[in-house]
């Protein structure tokens, strides 16, 4: 079996020590740094060498002030060292976003970085290699048996009824839906509906990139460009206290996120409605990923609840732990 | 499914209360209730929906209770899911933060939740039998087969608020009585001053509900014994106000807000919650009676009171919630009852009165039978205010009470009519050791913060620890709420729902009024009403105040000297 470990210390990515790869490392330590994905959760400070990732997830990168080395990786293209073979398949999380399937002489190992399934539906989707896996290493952010996702239609459609609800009312319906990912999820809804948007500045050239990759995003512009009569308004919570977004006078609510399925969150953040959209894979699908893939070993990080998935895994008969500390994501 | 049938429905009433739940406005929220009310076909039915809304299973004035724990339903839900409590359904409980709604989503995602239920449609009337049915079942057993057989039978929405309804406490909706008072005041097109009026009265939702829908309010008499909830203050940074040549003000006493209700050769007195507290202290009965005082309603402060001197709080709380105290505890610490405001006399409810022809009856009564009152001084301007708070201070009172001459006693209201004055007590340097994801502030900021003291000495080579102190949601600007949000996110070491448990590591100046024994807190001492006096980035931890700094605070406030009455009178205590 491939041996590794976690980067203790810096930051929670996983190294492949006998291979010299780190996966969503921060920091290269001579190695060859594969990212998953764009968010910053995941990608590096500093960096020695040229990383590698696929071709949206640098583009995404760029957007957002990358200046280091970078070497692109198409999905599916194995890309060779002279001890293992790394193929990147889609994650179905945001664009761009990448499984890392590693193989070599000791056996393979699949890293979901943050993965979605069934996938997002502005990512490339989600896909698995077809050989047999070894060791799968697979994030559970929402590991619980409470987090069941309701299907892509329902919540596309809460979407558009929110917002077209409280435009005719003369309100603007604000989203809260994160820069990168989310808030295009957000955008191709209210596109299909075509619904006019305002969209946060720092998330205008991110929607540029996803529009090269082909994903319609409908009319949008720019927080800072004038009025936002008549427009549906998306941006992240954090800039719901900004001066432009306060003196929107008559404004109705909406979080979107896969926390938003818990009530609490309506008693902490003011807001009009839950939208409770996750990028990121439900506690029953995980099973059934798991169940599909049967992999000798599984792996479950990036989880307040590591243990409780194992459980599960565990009594369906797989051979499961967890992984390193509880560390969680930026984005959700 | 017939339209009527969900009409009188419990699915029906626990979907609106969803409704209700994830709506932002209360004024909504309130019209949402009034609709549902007007939408139901009878008074029977209302008042279920009123009783279920805002009192539980039972009305608030029967007695019954159904005496099932949170966990034992808990664990009812585990068994019917046939899910390991310990290991998966706690996980869940702490993840969402509530039982009920970690129960509901379980039962709406895990496959035997799904499998075991067919929903049906309930009448509130038939739930409201089954709960009747429950709590005249003995056997522990029989209650949890007859709560699974329920749920076989409910949606999971359904099955969250059955398990609120009958904890007999809120449903959790940001729905509370006063707001259900504004939906039964809107569904029944009355003026709101009126059922609330009504309300305090009754005690009775249901009643209240009756009254408004056969237009009887106005027949609602009121009754010694039942006590009228308190008129409070708000504090005075709270209220923008510089002229204060309509107040009075009095000076505010370190002790326990009491009302004593006296009729007919008997006493009862009441704390702020309302609560009977006769029986804790017997000599004011005994004082009130052997002084003549028939027919009254006063609103007044209980404090120890000994030598013409009013001692510390502390010193009162030896005698609360002590029943049939021994004749020591009596001796050695006597209280008196100094009345500052009269809310009925005779057949007469006189809240309605002005402020100022209150004090005009009090005063007659006080002459009258010799009764303790507080005086009451006029005030101008912000400088004749701090005066007289300076006075009081060196009185050893707490502070000064500011009331507007020409209101109304606002009973159950906190408004701009009365406005306390207090000083804090002192500070303390604290550390961060929660954050809590906050009411009210915008944006999912965290903004209450649980602050801990160092437990242990400040020697040499001993890492401190900390235990917690006192829980604080203000006195910080937003710059230093924003800063405080984004510092924390790199010292999260446990996430239990919408707490942060956090590194200490951020040191917090802490101000607060008073410092309180609390021998159920690690602590033993908590702080009222802390809040963020600085941050201070020049600190460490190894900076933090220890418990010792706790301990010397509460002494020092406990032999804090005090003036004697005699100089600027603050009260009359006239001797028999
Ligand atoms: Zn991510």
């Amino acid at each position: 079996m491939i041996q590794f470990e976690l980067e203790h210390a810096h930051g929670h990515g996983i190294v492949l020590p006998e291979l010299k790869i780190g996966l969503d490392t921060r920091f290269s330590q001579h190695l060859i740094q594969v990212i998953s994905h764009a968010h910053a959760d995941h990608v590096p400070h500093k960096t020695k060498r040229p990383i590698l990732a696929s071709p949206a997830t640098i583009d995404l990168m760029i957007a957002r002030g990358f200046k280091g080395d970078y070497e692109k990786l198409d999905f599916y293209t194995p890309f060779e060292t002279d001890v293992a073979r790394i193929t990147l398949f889609p994650a179905g999380h945001i664009l761009g976003s990448a499984q890392i399937f590693i193989e070599s002489e000791k056996g393979n190992l699949l890293y979901t970085g943050d993965f979605k399934y069934p996938a997002s539906p502005v990512s490339e989707g989600c896909f698995f290699p077809e050989k047999p896996i070894d060791i799968f290493i697979a994030e559970a952010t929402f590991g619980l048996p409470i987090y069941k996702w309701k299907p892509q239609e329902f919540l596309d459609k809460s979407i558009v009824d929110f917002a077209k609800k409280h435009l005719n009312n003369g309100y603007t319906p604000i989203f809260l839906a994160y820069n990168l990912g989310k808030g295009q999820e957000v955008m191709h809804a209210l596109a299909k509906a075509e619904i006019p948007m305002t969209i946060h500045d720092a998330g205008f050239e991110l929607c540029k990139v996803y529009e090269q990759y082909g994903f319609h995003l409908g009319n949008y512009k720019k927080l800072g460009d004038s009025s936002h009569q008549g427009r549906a308004l998306i941006i992240p919570s954090n800039a719901l206290d900004s001066g432009s977004v306060q003196k929107i006078s008559k404004q109705k609510v909406a979080y979107v996120s896969g926390w938003a399925a818990l009530e609490a969150r309506r008693q902490q953040m003011i807001i009009d409605a839950r939208i409770p959209l996750s990028d990121h894979i439900d506690f029953y699908e995980l099973l059934r990923v798991v169940e599909q893939l049967k992999p000798k070993k599984t792996y479950i990080t990036h989880s307040p609840n590591p243990d409780m998935v194992c459980y599960f895994l565990q009594k369906n008969g797989f051979d499961a732990q967890p992984l390193g500390e509880h560390e969680r994501g930026e984005d959700s | 499914m017939s339209e009527s049938d969900y009409i009188v429905s419990f699915k029906h009433f626990a979907e609106t209360a969803q409704l209700i739940a994830d709506t932002r406005s209360n004024s909504e929220k309130a019209e949402i209730c009034a609709y549902y009310l007007k939408s139901l076909p009878d008074s029977a039915n209302q008042k279920l929906a009123v009783r279920f809304f805002g009192e539980g299973a039972f009305a608030a004035i029967e007695k019954k209770r159904l005496s099932i724990g949170h966990k034992t339903i808990a664990e009812a839900a585990c068994a019917f899911l046939e899910l390991d409590y310990d290991y998966v359904f706690r996980a869940c409980k702490t993840a969402t933060g509530s039982s009920s709604e970690a129960i509901e989503k379980l039962m709406e995602a895990w496959p035997i939740g799904i499998q075991k239920r067919s929903p049906e449609l309930h009448s509130l009337s038939e739930i409201a039998a089954f709960f009747v049915h429950l709590a005249d079942i003995k056997s522990k057993e029989e209650k949890l087969r007859e709560l699974h057989r329920l749920w076989s039978t409910l949606t999971p929405v359904e099955i969250k608020y059955a398990i609120r309804v009958m904890h007999q406490y809120s449903l959790r909706i940001g729905f509370e009585e006063k707001s259900i008072l504004r939906a039964i005041a809107s569904a029944f097109s009355q003026p709101l001053e009126d059922i609330r009026y009504a309300h305090m009265l009754t005690g009775s939702l249901e009643k209240t509900l009756e009254r408004s829908g056969k237009d009887t309010l106005q027949e609602v008499q009121f009754s010694f014994f039942k006590p009228l909830a308190f008129m409070l203050a708000s504090p005075l940074h709270t209220v923008q106000i510089t002229d204060f040549s309509g107040f009075i003000c009095e000076e505010k006493f370190d002790g326990m807000r009491c009302q004593a209700h006296i009729a007919d050769g008997k006493v009862e007195l009441f704390s702020r919650d309302l609560n009977p507290i006769t029986e804790s202290f017997p000599e004011l009965q005994s004082f009130f009676l052997n002084r003549g005082l028939d027919q009254l309603i006063l609103d007044g402060e209980i404090i120890v009171f000994k030598d013409d001197e009013i001692l510390p709080f502390q010193l009162l709380q030896k005698r609360m919630g002590v029943k049939k105290p021994t004749k020591a505890l009596l001796d050695e610490f006597p209280v008196a009852f100094i009345a500052y405001d009269i809310l009925a006399e005779g057949k007469e409810l006189l809240i309605k009165k002005t402020l100022s022809e209150r004090k005009l009856y009090l005063e007659t009564v006080s002459v009258t039978h010799k009764l303790p009152i507080s005086l009451s001084y006029s005030v101008q301007t912000l400088d004749d205010v701090k005066s007289r708070f300076d006075i009081a201070r060196e009185h050893g009172n707490e502070g000064l009470m500011l009331k507007r001459t020409d209101s109304s006693y606002e009973f159950g209201q906190r408004g701009n009519q009365w406005i306390k004055v207090k000083e804090p007590a002192g500070s303390l340097d604290t550390v961060l050791l929660y954050a809590h994801a906050g009411s009210g502030k915008r944006g999912g900021y965290y903004s209450d913060f649980t602050l801990g003291i160092r437990a242990n000495h400040h020697k040499k080579n001993e890492e401190p620890y900390f235990v917690p102190i006192g829980k604080a949601y203000g006195g910080y600007t937003d710059d230093e709420l924003r800063w405080l949000n984004k510092e924390i996110r790199g010292i999260i070491l446990d996430r239990f729902g919408p707490t942060l448990g956090l590194k200490p590591q951020i040191v917090i100046e802490l101000e607060f009024e008073e410092v309180q024994l609390n021998k159920r807190t690690k602590a033993g001492y908590t702080l009222r009403l802390p809040r963020f006096k600085a941050i201070r980035h020049d600190l460490s931890i190894y900076d933090v105040d220890n418990l010792d700094d706790v301990k010397k605070l509460y002494e020092a406030q406990l032999h804090r000297k005090r003036l004697k009455n005699f100089v600027e009178p603050f009260l009359i205590f006239p001797t028999a």
